[in-house]
């Protein structure tokens, strides 16, 4: 009788911290969104160290240095490509031009593509056929790509200075004949009166700080997760061991260990896929000749999203092609590659798809976590409503992790005569 | 001054952890183990480190047959009943152990079912070491894990022996009986 009074106290106390913990748990999830990302970060570079880290303490290195040595190395690292990157992100007068330029340059193919001298001509077979259809889709993208009035007066200025070249001035007056008004032109209107522009750029460039500020104020919380995860020596494992009653304890501990196992080697091996894709197309693009901070920044951009199934490629591709649409004349490095920078991307865009295919994931096996394709498509897309191009690549390891977790827990359970 | 929110906590732990009484005691116990006296104090203490102490009202089971092994148990303070279950569903007692003693080692090689059920008699604390820990450990520090496999094998080994010894004295005292059966 005082057994089962007492069984019964236990489950209302389990209860009510489970449910109080879950209150708390959803309402800081809601409240600190903001931190989720680099928190989630933070954990997955620690988990991913893991391995180095042991692999240094076998060498002799104390767990301390180890973390320091691993730290640095990603400091370094981080810092070497933010550098690169950084230099190849445009300033507002760059960014003006490339626009210009690729708005120059989409149309230039598009028209070579129809073979038609300009809009109004006739063109070949594929322009009789579905030449309506591609200009409809041809006029959005131009009407996306157009400066709006405030653009237009803040890149007059920059003619009247004379900071814009020939070739630049050449482009812009020809997209000017092109008929297309930008899609949110009306919207620019209502928010700047005529020659206004100097206090929109002011303003723009005070919110940039703004939000570069926010950034690092949440950023900084990740070196601080990676370096708290890796120093601890499972006491975060024993406080979560600790409550769990005896019963479960042994299961507890081979689920944790099994999953723990198991999402390791998925994440470790779709960031080594990831890597050695993206460093293939790096290189792949060095060779046909691409300038090294684009081939760097395509190719981290074609690595991240390579951990995106299906759209990955896609993505890199796209990158790929958008660069090289805009790059006048590429050198190869080897004689035998293609001078054309199209055909140069999709040549190395797809070896590195049949590497990767061939070579690369045969290599990662601890990545074989069967997933239905209907699933990642549903999570992709899902992923990408619910937190964008983020929610996209977290949304396959996020289902890997609960798949893992439930069907490990499931088994757990059986085999401990847990449940039937 | 006392420290009021305990900001050092994670830095005095991971300093004086090692040297806290409460280590010193499971460092003192784990010394007195076979499976784990070849080892020193140093290496000790990293293996409490993923010692994981547990307390059993009696009558609670802390394995049953039949259940995947996972990890050894080593009793602190207590008795636990090593038990067998026998064609009427009764509990069998084959062994009784107490402060000290270890049980379900062979969890530490493999994940096979356990052979028999451990049933605590009296209220218990046990050390729980994972195989999965010990696994990491080979890992991290090879010659620990090393030593460790080595003297669970010694006694295994020894197990065997003494079990082939009993099975050879029991067929001994049954040809005994055989030959006094036909004597009558």
């Amino acid at each position: 009788m005082r057994n089962s009074e007492r069984l019964n106290r236990s489950r209302i106390f389990y209860f009510s911290l489970f449910t109080f913990f879950i209150v708390v748990f959803g309402y800081l999830i809601v409240a600190l969104q903001d931190l989720v990302l680099p928190v989630l970060m933070g954990t997955l570079a620690a988990y991913i160290s893991l391995p180095g880290i042991n692999y240094l303490r076998r060498k002799g290195i104390p767990k301390a240095f180890a973390i320091i040595i691993l730290l640095g190395a990603f400091s370094f690292l981080v810092f070497v490509l933010g550098q690169k990157i950084v230099s190849a992100i445009p300033s507002d007068k760059e960014a003006l031009e490339l626009r210009i330029q690729l708005q120059y340059k989409l149309n230039e193919n598009f028209l070579a593509f129809l073979g038609k001298k300009d809009f109004e001509s006739e063109g070949n077979i594929v322009d009789n056929l579905i030449g309506d259809e591609l200009d409809q889709m041809f006029e959005s993208i131009n009407s996306f790509l157009a400066l709006n009035k405030s653009e237009v007066a803040e890149f007059q200025s920059y003619i009247d200075n004379a900071l814009v070249s020939k070739r630049i001035l050449f482009f812009y007056n020809d997209n000017l004949k092109h008929p297309i008004l930008p899609a949110h032109e009306i919207k620019e209107i209502t928010q700047t009166d005529g020659g206004m522009f100097p206090m929109v750029s002011a303003t723009k460039s005070t919110s940039r700080i703004a939000i570069f500020l926010n950034a690092i104020s949440t950023w900084i919380i990740l070196p601080f997760v990676f370096i708290f995860i890796l120093i601890d020596e499972g006491e975060i494992k024993n406080f979560f061991l600790g409550i769990v009653p005896n019963r479960y304890f042994e299961m507890a501990f081979t689920t944790f260990a099994n999953v723990d196992k198991a999402i390791g080697n998925y994440l470790r091996g779709t960031l080594l896929q990831s890597a050695l894709v993206g460093i293939t197309i790096f290189l792949g693009l060095l060779f046909i000749g691409f300038k090294i901070q684009a081939a760097i920044l395509i190719g981290i951009v074609a690595g991240i999203s390579n951990a995106i199934p299906f759209l990955g490629p896609v993505i890199g591709l796209g990158t790929g092609i958008l660069y090289a649409i805009i790059v006048e004349g590429i050198d190869p490095i080897l004689p035998f590659l293609p001078d054309n920078p199209l055909l140069g991307v999709l040549v190395v865009v797809l070896t590195a798809q049949f590497l990767d295919n061939a070579v690369f994931q045969p290599l990662v096996l601890g990545k074989a976590v069967n997933l239905h394709p209907l699933v990642v498509v549903i999570g992709v897309t899902g992923g990408s409503i619910i937190a964008g191009f983020w929610g996209m690549l977290l949304a396959i390891p996020t289902i890997v992790i609960f798949k893992v977790v439930i069907s490990t827990l499931y088994k757990q359970a059986k085999e401990y005569y847990i449940i039937y | 001054m006392e420290d009021p929110i305990k900001t050092k906590s994670l830095w005095k732990d991971y300093s004086s952890e090692l040297i806290s009484n409460k280590n010193k005691s499971l460092v003192e116990i784990l010394k007195q183990i076979p499976l784990l006296s070849k080892l020193s104090k140093r290496e000790l203490k990293i293996i409490s480190k993923f010692a994981f102490e547990r307390t059993f009202e009696p009558n609670e089971f802390v394995f049953k047959t039949g259940q995947p092994g996972a990890a050894m148990f080593i009793i602190k303070e207590g008795e636990v009943k090593i038990v067998k279950q026998n064609s009427d569903e009764d509990y069998v007692e084959i062994a009784r152990l107490g402060k000290g003693d270890i049980f379900g080692e062979l969890a530490l090689l493999d994940s096979s079912p356990r052979s028999a059920g451990a049933l605590v008699s009296e209220p218990t604390t046990a050390i729980a070491i994972f195989r999965e820990d010990l696994n990491k450990l080979l890992e991290t520090h090879p010659e620990i894990g090393g030593n460790i496999m080595m003297h669970l094998a010694i006694i295994t080994g020894k197990r065997l022996k003494d079990t082939t010894a009993q099975v050879i004295r029991m067929e001994n005292e049954m040809n005994e009986l055989k030959r006094k059966l036909n004597e009558k």
